[in-house]
């Protein structure tokens, strides 16, 4: 430890560019940019008993400190979203001062500039596709009386579960198609568990694309797609946090 | 300050001033840990890799019953996450059915 200036660290949020001081207006209060006109690093300086190892393990297992600094780490990225072209870092890239910041940039810059090219003007959607149930779908049957009767109804309604979810496989491998035909790139990530996604209703789909800024289709078919028990969701326009791997 | 208030995040215009929906934590969590360039950041980043990548796993892929196993269990008495959402009427209606039926277990039975 090395008194005062070991108190803090600079956590970095993002590559943008082109940068430029223009940009810093733009910023939430609190965020910097360290980096040229060419290329910047948008940082903010955090402290050091949050973001050090011991307090880090802690932290990362409390729900409130991971939510505030995740949402923390998505308004920095989104702050820049359309004014210049936004690399998203992953979370928890920390770094001692400037000095460490402006050498990762210099070392990385090849593969920022090929990400920041390949995606401007670029934004992500998501969408994503949940069950939802039909109300009263199984009130039609009269209820059983023998446990036979009730044995069959189950298997019954455990053939006809089948099939309609092979049918949902099909309708959502279309959807996807269908979008991929509508956007530059697409991907399908795991469906969020409902402890996470906050929703009874089960996900089938969550899936993200990259579409050109003012490109209107994919949102609009989406707001068209209609299938009986099957809701879509879209979000965004998110920064391309989905496509920057893909480029780099 | 709840997390419903954190929820609405997107919404305030000295946040982002961007799209007019709230984003919804999930979908936060869901980029913001498990998406973006890694950059070795000097502090500890063989700590965070795996942490995060428990993280991911945890939260992402593993079910949340395997998740409390791991020692993962924020969401568990979280309002936002938990608490009123739970809907275990499909499991009692079941439950009331094969007690009507008088099966315990139609499985083995079957």
């Amino acid at each position: 430890m090395i008194g005062a200036e070991a108190a803090t660290a600079l956590y970095a949020y993002a590559a943008v560019g082109p940068a430029g001081a223009a940009l810093e207006g733009d910023l939430p209060v609190g965020l910097e940019l360290i980096g040229d006109d060419e290329i910047a690093i948008v940082v903010e300086r955090v402290s050091l008993d949050e973001f050090a190892e011991e307090s880090l393990r802690e932290n990362l297992n409390d729900r409130q400190w991971l939510e505030s600094k995740a949402r923390r780490h998505e308004e920095a990225v989104q702050a820049l979203l359309g004014k210049t072209t936004v690399i998203p870092l992953r979370f928890g890239s920390i770094h001692h001062d400037r000095d460490a910041v402006g050498a990762f940039l210099d070392e990385r810059r090849s593969e920022f500039r090929q990400a920041l090219t390949s995606l401007q003007n670029r934004v992500e959607l998501g969408v994503k596709a949940w069950l939802v149930e039909r109300p009263a779908a199984d009130t039609a049957a009269p209820a059983p009386t023998t446990g036979r009767e009730y044995l069959n109804a189950r298997r019954r309604a455990r053939d006809d579960a089948t099939q309609a979810s092979g049918r949902r496989a099909e309708i959502l491998a279309a959807v996807h198609e269908r979008l991929l035909s509508l956007s530059e790139a697409g991907v399908l990530n795991g469906p969020q568990p409902p402890e996470l996604s906050g929703r009874d209703e089960v996900m089938l789909m969550n899936a993200a694309y990259l579409v050109r800024i003012g490109d209107d289709r994919l949102a609009a078919e989406v707001g068209r797609l209609s299938v009986d028990e099957i809701q879509f969701e879209l979000t965004g326009p998110w920064v391309p946090y989905n496509f920057v791997e893909r480029v780099s | 300050m709840s997390s419903r208030d954190l929820s609405g995040a997107r919404t305030s215009p000295t946040l982002t001033g961007g799209g007019p929906a709230p984003a919804q934590l999930a979908d936060v969590l869901e980029r913001v840990l498990d998406k973006g360039i890694v950059i070795a950041g000097d502090i500890q980043i063989n700590l965070l890799d795996i942490e995060l990548l428990t993280i991911r796993l945890r939260l992402l892929i593993a079910s949340a019953d395997k998740a409390r196993e791991m020692g993962i269990d924020w969401w568990d008495g979280d309002p936002f996450l938990s608490g009123g959402r739970k809907d275990k009427s499909l499991d009692e209606r079941l439950r009331r059915l094969e007690s009507a039926a008088g099966l315990e277990d139609d499985e083995d039975r079957a």
